[in-house]
C-alpha cells in the first residue's frame, strides 16, 4: 500500500459531490438553531405557566404577546419576527439535520452499531425520531391552537380565546396524551440537544461542561414538567 | 476452558465475508484475547486451514495497530482496554464470542480481521503536527510549561491512534481523534503557533474522511487511551477559533 | 562435515569461522569529544538546488527512521519512507516507557557532557565507539529541545521547567520523561514530523510495506526489493543511499519485550548482500520483564525500569519458600540487590540486574508458580511515599501489570523476571553511520556503536533520535556530495530485475516447502533454544550444543514448513515465513559470536570469565575490540550452514580509560 496520503482511498463522497456545507457549519447552524428552540420552548413553558392565573390571565397574556413593543412595532409585529426566525431556524436546523445524518451513515458503512453503552447515545441515537415526532407535533399544534383548522383544533376553537381553545382541546384525551407524550420525547431532545450544541460551540472547560450538562438536564425536566402539569389538570378538572 | 469463536472472514476487500465458526479449546481465562487467536491459527495451521488475520503488534497497549470488535463492541467487554489486553476471563467458559473486523465505511478490509485505518494519517498529515524543522527548536527549559498544560496535553496525547473511537462511533465520526491531536498541539506553547491553520486543516480532512460527531459519547467508552469526551469539543472550539479569528495561529 | 558430528566448541568455532582482517577503526587525530564538530566541518555537502536531485530511501519509521526521513526531507531530499505496519506511528520506538536520557546538567547534580560519556561508556563496558558516545552526549541537548518543539509534552517542574528522573547505572537525574509512555510521546512526535513532510509530497511513504532485499550495484547500495503486504507484490524502489532504521533483533527469542512484528529481516538481508554485522551476541535482557506464565503467553512484557526507583527487589532466603509474599517476614526476605551493590542498590545497569536475578532464580530462590521471577516490591515506596504518588508515578505501569497477571501491585509484589530486551549489536557502521556497503546508512537499534556490550536505560531512545535527526541528516550528504550527477540506478535494470525475481523465487521457496508445521512453531523451539543457550549466561558447551540445535533446527525449517495461504495477497504466515527463516541465521551468528568472544563483558556473561565475586571478567587484552561478521559463503540452506569471517575493529578509550565495572 502506497502513499497513506493520497486522498484516492477518501472514503465519504468528494467534495465536489457534497453540499458546500461543512459538516462543521451544519453542526455550529443546528447548534445554533436548537438554542433558540431551547429557548422559545422554555419561554413558552413559562408563558403557559400563566393558565394557573386563571383565563382572563392567560387571555391577556396571549393578546399581550401581540402588542409587544407597540408602538414602536405594529400589532403582533414582534411575534411575527419571531415567527420567521423560528421558521428559519426550523428550516435550517432540519436541513442540517438530514444533511448531517445521510453523511452519518455513509461514513458509518454498511455495519450498523449495536450494544450502545451509555445513556447518552442513545438519546443521540434517538434525535431523528424525536426530531420527527416533535415536528409533527409542531404543525399539529400549530393548527389545533394557532390557527383552529378542523379536525386538529377542537370544535370549538374560537380565535382570540386561548384559554377556552386549549382547555377544549386538552379535554379530548387523545390529544391530551399526544401532547405529554411528546413533552416526553421533547426532554429527551433538548437534553441531549443542549449538550451536544455545548460541544458543538467548544465547551472545554471541566467547569463549563458540568455546568453545560447541569443545564441540559435541568431545563429539559423543566420544560417537560411544566408542559405536561398542563393536560395533567385539564384531564383532572382542576382546570376547566 | 472452551470458547466458540464466531469469526469474519474475508479474502480481500474486494470480496465479500462471512461469519465461521470455530471451537477453540485448552484455553485458560489468563490467555489475552489475541492471545487466544494465536492458538487458534496455530492449530488451523496444523489442521492445514488458513489462520486468520488480524493486526496486532507490540501486544501491551501502546502501538494502537489491534483491534477487533467482539460481540459488537470495538476491542472487547473490557472498557478503555486494546484488544491486546482484554483477557478471555471476561468470557464464560462455553460462551459464544464473536470477532469482527473495526466496522466503519472509512475503515475498508484488509483481510479477515485486518482493517485499512490510513485515513486516520490523513487526518494527521493535514494539520497535526508542529511546522518546526530540525535543528530551528528555542531551549525546550527557555519557554515554560506549566505542570498543570503538560499533563493535560499528555492526556489528550496518550490517543494510541487504534481507531476503537471511529468503530464505535454511530456516526462514524474521528472527533475523538482529531480533537486530542488538536487539543493537545493547542495546549503547548511550542505547537500553538499554528493553531488555526491545524483546526482548519484537520477539521476538513477529518469531514472528508469521517462522518459527524453527534456526542454519542461512545467513542471514550472504548478508547484505550482514555481520552475524555472533552477532546470532541476541544476540536470544535479551535475550528470556531480560527473561523472567527480567520488567522493562522 | 556437518557441524552437528563436531563436539568440541573450539573445533566447532574453527569450522564456522575464520578471522579475518582488522577494520581500520576510528582513525582520528582530534579527540573524541572534538570528533563530532570535526567530522562535520570535514563533511561534504549538497547545495539546497540540487538536494531534489537526491533520493534516499529509509526504510523504517520508528524514532531514527522517521527522524532520518522528515529530516531528510526538510532539507530537501527525495525520500522514499517503508514501514511494514499500517501507520509510522506503530514502529517499535513507541513501547518505549521510561525516558530519554540528555546530558543537559541542568541542575547541581554534577552532570555534564563528559559524564554522560562516562557512563555510557563504562556502562557498556567498553565494547563500543567512544566518540559516539560523545556525539551522543552532545546531541542528546538538541534532541530534548526538538522532540518538545514538535510536540512532545514532557513531564514539567511546578515552575515550567522540564523535570527529570533517575535512571539504572547512573548516579545523576538526567532522564527526561512523559509519565511511562515516553516512547510513544516521542515516536508519534516523530510521526507527525514525517506526515507533514508526506503532506508536502518530499518523503513518499509506503506503509504495510516489507523490504526484502538490498540492491547492490557497482558496490554501493542503490535501492531495495520491497514486498506489499496486501498485494504480495514484490517490486523494486531505487535510491541514491539507503538508510536502514529498522530495529533490533530481540525477537530471535521468540518471547522479548520487543513487539510480536519487530524483525531482524531487513539487517540480515543487508547482511547477506555483505554488510558487516558487528557484535550479535551484545543483548540486554531487561530485568523488569513480566515472567512467562503459560505456554501461549505471546511475549514478556517490560515494565519500565523506571520502577526500580522506588520498588525494592527480592527473593525469600529460604530456597522454594512457598508462602505467599505478604507472610514473609521482614528478616526472611533478601534484598540481594541491595546487599550486593549498597551504592546502587536496585539501580544497578541492567545487566548487572539481570544476571543477579538468573543467579537467584537458578538457586531455586525464584518465586512464582513457575518459580521463574523475584518480587519487585512496592510496599516500602507506598508507606513511604502514600498511594496517591505512587499511583502518580506508575499508575499505567501498575494498571497494565494488573491487567496482565490479576494481581495488584498496590497489595502484593509484583513479580518480574529477566527477558530479552534491546541488542546492543547490529549492522557495522563507521562513525558516519555508513556500514560497510557505501550507500548503505543504518540507524537506531538496527546499528551498533553507541552501546557497547550493554546499555544504559533510556538511552536507546536518545540513540534512535540522535542518528535520525541529528547525524544522518549530516552524514547521508557526505556519501552523496560526489555523486552528483550520475544518474539514478533504474528500476528496469537487468541488477535490479534479477534482484526482484531472486525475492520472488525466495519466496516461492518458502511456500514451496510444503511441510507440516507453521513458521510460529519454529520460532517458538528457537527461542527456547536461545534463551537456554545463549541467555543471561553462556557456557562454550552450551553455544556449541544452541549451535547444533539450531542447525537441525534449520535444516528441519527447510524440509518441514509450512506456509499456509496463497503469496500473492495478504499473507501473515508468509511473512511470519521469511522472518523466522532469518531468525535461524541470526541466531546461529550470536551463538557464533558469543562463543567467540572469549570473554564476559557487559550483557555477554560467559561463566568461564567471571571474578570471584561473580561479575563479568573482561578480557581488555584479547578482545579490546568489535567483532564485524562477514557471511563468507550461504552454503545449503538445508545442509551445510553459513560460514563467516570475523573482522574486528579495535577499540580506543582515551577518555574513559577502561576500569572494571564495580557497582558496589
Amino acid at each position: 500500500m502506497t502513499a497513506t496520503i493520497q486522498r484516492k482511498q477518501r472514503t465519504s463522497a468528494p467534495p465536489r459531490t457534497r453540499l458546500p456545507v461543512s459538516n462543521f457549519a451544519a453542526k455550529t447552524t443546528m447548534a445554533v438553531t436548537g438554542l433558540i428552540f431551547v429557548g422559545f420552548v422554555f419561554v413558552h413553558m413559562y408563558g403557559n405557566l400563566h393558565i394557573f392565573r386563571g383565563q382572563e390571565e392567560f387571555d391577556h397574556y396571549a393578546h399581550w404577546l401581540r402588542e409587544i413593543l407597540m408602538p414602536l412595532m405594529p400589532y403582533a409585529g414582534v411575534l411575527w419576527v419571531l415567527r420567521v426566525v423560528l421558521l428559519i431556524s426550523l428550516v435550517l436546523h432540519v436541513g442540517c439535520g438530514l444533511l448531517l445524518w445521510t453523511r452519518a451513515r455513509r461514513a458509518r458503512g454498511p455495519f450498523k452499531r449495536t450494544g450502545l453503552r451509555r445513556g447518552d447515545a442513545l438519546m443521540a441515537r434517538s434525535m431523528l425520531g424525536t426530531g420527527l415526532v416533535i415536528l409533527l407535533f409542531v404543525i399539529f399544534h400549530i393548527l389545533d391552537l394557532t390557527l383552529g383548522v378542523q379536525p386538529a383544533a377542537s370544535g370549538a376553537f374560537e380565535s382570540g380565546s386561548a384559554y377556552a381553545n386549549l382547555v377544549a382541546s386538552f379535554q379530548r384525551p387523545v390529544v391530551a396524551l399526544f401532547y405529554m407524550l411528546t413533552m416526553l420525547v421533547l426532554t429527551v431532545h433538548v437534553a441531549h440537544g443542549t449538550w451536544t450544541a455545548a460541544n458543538d460551540l467548544g465547551a472545554t472547560g471541566r467547569r463549563l461542561r458540568q455546568l453545560a450538562a447541569w443545564v441540559a438536564g435541568l431545563v429539559a425536566i423543566a420544560i417537560c414538567l411544566g408542559n405536561i402539569s398542563i393536560p395533567v389538570l385539564v384531564l383532572l378538572g382542576v382546570i376547566q | 476452558m472452551k470458547l466458540t469463536l464466531k469469526v469474519w472472514r474475508q479474502e480481500s476487500g474486494a470480496e465479500e465475508g462471512h461469519f465461521e465458526e470455530y471451537l477453540l479449546e485448552e484455553v485458560g481465562p489468563e490467555f489475552s484475547l489475541l492471545e487466544a487467536l494465536d492458538k487458534l491459527n496455530d492449530d488451523l495451521v496444523a489442521r492445514g486451514e488458513e489462520p486468520i488475520a488480524f493486526d496486532s503488534d507490540c501486544r501491551e497497549g501502546i502501538c494502537g495497530a489491534c483491534g477487533v470488535t467482539v460481540d459488537g463492541t470495538p476491542h472487547g467487554p473490557q472498557k478503555n482496554t486494546p484488544s491486546c489486553r482484554q483477557h478471555l476471563r471476561s468470557f464464560e467458559d462455553g460462551a459464544t464470542v464473536q470477532l469482527e473486523p473495526f466496522r466503519s465505511g472509512a475503515f475498508p478490509v484488509v483481510k479477515d480481521l485486518a482493517v485499512n485505518r490510513s485515513a486516520l494519517d490523513r487526518v494527521i498529515g493535514a494539520g497535526g503536527f508542529v511546522s518546526t524543522s530540525v535543528g530551528t527548536a528555542p531551549d525546550a527549559d527557555a519557554i515554560p510549561v506549566t505542570h498543570e498544560a503538560a499533563e493535560w496535553a499528555l492526556d489528550l496525547a496518550a490517543c494510541i491512534g487504534c481507531g476503537a473511537c471511529v468503530a464505535a462511533c454511530p456516526n462514524g465520526s474521528a472527533q475523538l481523534f482529531a480533537g486530542s491531536k488538536t487539543m493537545h498541539l493547542a495546549t503547548l506553547p511550542s505547537s500553538s503557533k499554528e493553531r488555526g491553520r491545524r483546526a482548519k486543516g484537520i477539521t476538513r480532512a477529518a469531514e472528508e474522511e469521517f462522518g459527524p460527531c453527534s456526542v454519542y459519547g461512545e467513542c471514550a467508552e472504548v478508547c484505550p487511551a482514555g481520552i475524555p469526551l472533552t477532546a470532541i469539543a476541544g476540536l470544535n472550539k479551535e475550528k470556531l477559533r480560527q473561523v472567527l479569528r480567520n488567522k493562522d495561529d | 562435515m556437518t557441524a552437528s558430528s563436531t563436539t568440541q566448541p573450539q573445533a566447532l568455532l574453527d569450522e564456522l569461522r575464520t578471522v579475518g582482517s582488522g577494520l581500520p577503526g576510528l582513525s582520528s587525530d582530534v579527540p573524541p569529544s572534538q570528533t563530532w564538530a570535526d567530522r562535520r566541518l570535514h563533511y561534504r555537502m549538497v547545495g539546497p538546488l540540487n538536494r531534489r536531485k537526491f533520493t534516499v530511501v529509509v526504510v523504517g519509521t520508528g524514532l531514527a527512521g522517521a527522524g532520518a526521513a522528515a529530516a531528510l526531507g526538510e532539507l530537501g531530499y527525495n525520500v522514499e519512507s517503508f514501514t511494514f505496519h499500517d501507520a509510522p506511528r506503530r514502529a517499535h520506538s513507541v513501547a518505549a516507557q521510561g525516558g530519554i536520557n540528555a546530558a543537559r546538567a541542568r541542575t547541581v547534580d554534577n552532570d555534564s557532557i563528559a559524564r554522560f560519556v562516562k557512563d555510557t561508556v563504562k556502562g557498556g563496558d567498553f565494547r563500543g565507539r567512544e566518540a559516539d558516545a560523545w556525539r551522543l552526549a552532545e546531541e542528546s541537548i538538541r534532541v530534548i529541545d526538538h522532540m518538545n518543539a514538535i510536540g512532545a509534552p514532557f513531564a514539567r517542574e511546578y515552575g515550567g521547567g522540564l523535570a527529570t528522573r533517575s535512571f539504572g547505572g547512573v548516579q545523576v537525574s538526567r532522564t527526561y520523561y512523559t509519565r511511562g509512555q515516553t516512547g510513544q510521546q516521542l515516536q508519534v512526535a516523530a510521526a507527525q514530523a514525517l506526515l507533514r513532510q508526506v503532506s508536502t509530497g518530499q518523503v513518499n511513504l509506503h506503509t504495510r510495506t516489507e523490504m526484502l532485499d538490498l540492491i547492490v550495484v557497482e558496490g554501493r547500495a542503490q535501492g531495495i526489493v520491497v514486498r506489499d503486504l496486501v498485494t504480495g507484490k514484490i517490486s523494486a524502489v531505487t535510491g541514491d543511499a539507503v538508510v536502514l532504521a529498522t530495529g533490533g533483533y530481540g525477537n530471535v527469542y521468540y518471547r522479548s519485550t520487543l513487539a510480536k512484528n519487530s524483525n531482524v529481516t531487513a539487517a540480515f538481508r543487508a547482511h547477506r548482500r555483505g554488510a558487516l554485522f558487528a557484535n550479535p551476541c551484545f543483548i540486554q535482557f531487561h530485568p523488569t520483564a513480566l515472567p512467562v506464565s503459560s505456554e501461549w503467553q505471546s511475549k514478556t512484557t517490560l515494565m519500565s525500569e523506571s520502577l526500580r526507583n522506588d520498588g525494592r527487589i527480592w527473593v525469600p532466603v529460604k530456597a522454594g519458600d512457598g508462602r505467599p509474599p505478604n507472610e514473609i517476614p521482614e528478616d526472611e526476605r533478601d534484598y540481594y540487590l541491595e546487599r550486593r551493590y549498597p551504592a546502587f542498590g536496585n539501580l544497578t545497569p541492567r545487566d548487572v540486574a539481570s544476571r543477579a536475578a538468573r543467579t537467584e532464580i537458578d538457586a531455586g530462590r525464584g518465586v512464582g508458580p513457575l518459580k521463574n521471577s523475584v518480587y519487585l516490591d512496592f510496599r516500602d515506596a507506598i508507606e513511604r511515599l502514600g498511594r496517591r504518588v505512587i499511583a502518580e508515578r506508575y499508575g499505567n505501569l501498575f494498571e497494565m501489570y494488573s491487567d496482565a497477571t490479576g494481581e495488584d501491585p498496590y497489595e502484593e509484589p509484583m513479580r518480574i523476571a529477566p527477558g530479552a530486551h534491546f541488542a546492543m549489536g547490529g549492522l557495522w557502521s563507521d562513525y558516519d553511520m555508513m556500514t560497510s556497503i557505501p550507500g548503505l546508512f543504518v540507524g537506531g537499534e538496527a546499528g551498533w556503536g553507541y552501546h557497547g556490550a550493554n546499555r544504559l536505560g533510556a538511552n536507546s531512545l536518545l540513540s534512535a533520535c540522535v542518528d535520525g535527526w541529528f547525524t544522518l541528516p549530516y552524514s547521508v550528504p557526505n556519501y552523496l556530495a560526489p555523486l552528483l550527477g550520475r544518474p539514478k540506478l533504474s528500476p528496469d535494470d537487468d541488477v535490479v530485475r534479477a534482484a526482484v525475481a531472486e525475492a520472488e523465487a525466495g519466496v516461492q521457496a518458502l511456500v514451496a516447502i510444503g511441510g507440516t508445521q507453521g513458521p510460529e512453531r519454529f520460532h517458538r523451539r528457537l527461542g527456547d533454544l536461545l534463551y537456554e543457550k545463549c541467555g543471561v549466561t553462556r557456557t562454550a558447551e552450551g553455544l556449541a550444543e544452541g549451535l547444533r540445535g539450531i542447525r537441525e533446527l534449520r535444516r528441519e525449517f527447510w524440509i518441514d514448513l509450512r506456509v499456509q495461504g496463497r503469496p500473492d495477497g495478504f499473507n501473515q504466515e508468509l511473512e511470519r515465513a521469511g522472518r523466522v527463516a532469518d531468525y535461524l541465521d541470526m541466531a546461529e551468528l550470536m551463538c557464533l559470536d558469543a562463543l567467540d568472544r572469549d570473554e564476559s563483558a557487559g550483557a555477554h556473561f560467559r561463566e568461564e570469565h567471571q571474578t570471584e565475586g561473580g561479575e563479568a571478567q573482561r578480557d581488555d587484552e584479547h578482545w579490546l575490540f568489535a567483532s564485524a561478521w562477514e557471511r563468507a559463503d550461504s552454503g545449503e540452506a538445508g545442509e551445510t550452514g553459513p560460514r563467516y569471517i570475523r573482522h574486528q575493529e579495535p577499540l580506543e578509550f582515551p577518555s574513559v580509560p577502561p576500569e572494571t565495572r564495580d557497582y558496589r
